[in-house]
């Protein structure tokens, strides 16, 4: 048996993969769809959204069909075995497809308050839009991006439904502080399931409080100043 | 480039959403000024010529440099057009100092051959950066935003400076002192320029070719004193009141006044204005209310006013508001529009022609 700080380093480090598999497609997709017009904007849009108001089991189901034997990326489809379901992929998986919408909408709005007329002076200055971007749009939007990864770690790091459908509940291998509180509850263990709870509350206000003090910050700063 | 040449050769259609942008101008104004009231396309108008507005059909090339040809599908943005553009809300970067703002155009400079370091440190010099360096800019006064987002565009090292209302969002004392940072960016720094206003005053001092804009449309084209002594332009300046702009040069400086020369070729035209800062021999650029004058046939005696000017009438004109004798004071200087009742200009039998005096008190005219 795992011993609960085992299983909480798991969970911690399993929350930091997801952070960083959400950061680069969802910052991607958050600009796309704060700066540009395009057909189906809002199609994407609310498919991104989706896993937010689907009970989190179905999204576990969804994913469960995508990777198994016969399922779009399964063994059968791809040729290869990707070796997913019920390993600590699956469960960094699960919990990226959960955060995914929740880091997008909050990254969203981080570009959204960065006003465009801001680029538009980067452009007269000679910058390209890449460089625009890096250097003007980025920075300005940094803080709302990084409350928008602390808010996918956190959901992360309360993840439950998805994550036993297609990871299961195995100690050692793919249990989560969700999933352990939830089998020492289930089991009567009282004093593991009062430890966990209080380190999920722990961590769940730290990073909650630490969000919002970057959200407030960053709406004084990225409106340019006129 | 050839002294000769066409800077602008500019043919724009572009559908806004009242009417459309169209606009015909070839020509080589190197201070070009575009007035209009608001509404009338000019920021729009800026805004394509600076590289950041599409959906136009036609052509613009600067210098015989093509920026757009919509037949051709060529369009270049703005990073490619080598301009600095000040936009009236200044528009300056939040997460960085003022020195990080006039830094933002750097590689830019570098890039076309411009001295970065020299030209920084004249940018600095003449706009009086020094004591903002290391501010943040939303703890900036609006006077010093204009001025850094002056310096910004100029330190990146353009061909073509634009500027939006580049005095709309001051005061009037502050609008005077930036009006004064203009000049010096003009003759220090010889870069063609577009000014948007609709201020006639700022045009007057600071532009050698004025478009006049109405609904998307040039109505009226020539240099200021040409354009701003028009019949047509007295009644677009109805809130504010028309004002005549001169400038003079500093000759004498008593306790609370100064003396103005006006430029005259003949016999120097002295007035007696509110004391400002400068030394002798500074240039300083005036205004003065047309409805601040009066107009006397004989020389009057016994006046507290410290300007009297013999002048000529040129002209009377009436418009649907209001009437206007124009008045001239030498060759070399700004016709002088002083506005007056139906009554004074019968009972003066002011007619073009006549001699009369403009008198006028020194706290009228504005420094």
């Amino acid at each position: 048996m795992p011993t609960i700080y085992e299983t909480i380093f798991a969970t911690l480090l399993w929350a930091t993969m997801t952070c960083l598999v959400v950061a680069v497609p969802g910052t991607a997709l958050a600009y796309l769809l704060a700066r540009r017009s395009f057909f189906g904007k809002g199609i994407l849009s609310t498919i991104t959204t989706l896993p937010l108001v689907l009970p989190p089991t179905a999204v576990g189901y969804l994913l469960l069909r995508l990777f198994a034997n016969d399922g779009l990326l399964g063994a059968n489809v791809l040729g290869i075995d990707l070796n997913i379901l019920l390993t600590w992929k699956a469960v960094v998986i699960a919990c990226s497809a959960m955060s995914f919408p929740l880091f997008v909408r909050t990254a969203r709005v981080a570009f959204e308050e960065v006003n465009p007329r801001l680029e538009d002076m980067g452009r007269s200055l000679g910058f390209g839009a890449c460089r625009a971007f890096a250097s003007i749009t980025l920075p300005l939007a940094s803080r709302g991006l990084v409350a928008a990864a602390l808010l996918a770690f956190t959901r992360a790091l309360g993840e439950f439904g998805a994550t036993v459908i297609i990871a299961g509940n195995i100690p050692g291998q793919t249990q989560t502080l969700a999933s352990a509180l939830f089998s020492a509850q289930q089991s009567g263990n009282e004093s593991v399931a009062n430890n966990l709870l209080l380190v999920a509350l722990g961590v769940g206000f730290v990073t909650v409080y630490a969000t919002e003090h970057l959200t407030r910050k960053s709406q004084k700063t990225k409106g340019g100043s006129r | 480039m050839s002294e000769n040449s066409n800077l602008f050769d500019l043919s724009l259609r572009l559908p806004l959403d009242r009417f459309e942008l169209n606009i015909e101008y070839t020509g080589s104004a190197r201070m070009l000024g575009v007035f209009g009231v608001s509404g009338s396309g000019k920021t729009t108008l800026l805004e394509y010529i600076a590289g950041l507005r599409k959906g136009g059909r036609g052509c613009l090339s600067f210098s015989g440099e093509s920026w757009e040809n919509s037949k051709e599908g060529l369009f270049l943005w703005a990073d490619k057009r080598r301009i600095g553009y000040v936009p009236q809300d200044h528009w300056l970067f939040p997460h960085r100092s003022v020195r990080g703002n006039l830094e933002m155009g750097k590689r830019r400079a570098l890039e076309v051959g411009v001295d970065f370091e020299a030209i920084f440190e004249r940018v600095v010099e003449v706009l009086e950066l020094q004591s903002t360096f290391d501010s943040r800019v939303d703890r900036l006064s609006g006077g010093e935003r204009q001025r850094v987002a002056l310096g910004r565009a100029l330190c990146s090292g353009p061909q073509l400076l634009l500027l939006d209302e580049p005095l709309a969002s001051l005061d009037r004392t502050l609008r005077r002192r930036i009006l004064r940072f203009l000049i010096r960016v003009r003759d220090t720094f010889d870069i063609p320029m577009v000014i948007v206003s609709h201020n006639p005053m700022e045009l007057q001092v600071l532009c050698d070719e004025i478009l006049v804009l109405e609904e998307g449309r040039i109505v009226e084209r020539g240099s200021p004193e040409e354009i701003f002594r028009r019949k047509s332009m007295f009644d677009t300046a109805k809130e504010q009141g028309f004002e005549n702009v001169f400038s003079g040069i500093l000759v004498e400086s008593l306790d609370r006044t100064i003396t103005l020369e006006l430029e005259h070729e003949g016999q120097p035209v002295r007035l007696r204005v509110p004391k400002v800062e400068g030394s002798v021999g500074d240039r300083v650029i005036a205004s003065l209310a047309s409805d601040d004058i009066l107009i006397a046939t004989e020389k009057p005696t016994g006046l507290s006013a410290r300007n009297c000017i013999p002048a000529r009438i040129e002209g009377v004109e009436e418009t649907e508001l209001r009437q206007f004798a124009i008045a001239s004071i030498g060759e070399a200087i700004p016709q002088f529009v002083v506005e007056l009742t139906q009554d004074a200009i019968d009972e003066l039998s002011l007619k073009p022609g006549i001699d009369v005096y403009l008198v006028f008190k020194t706290n009228a005219v504005k420094v």
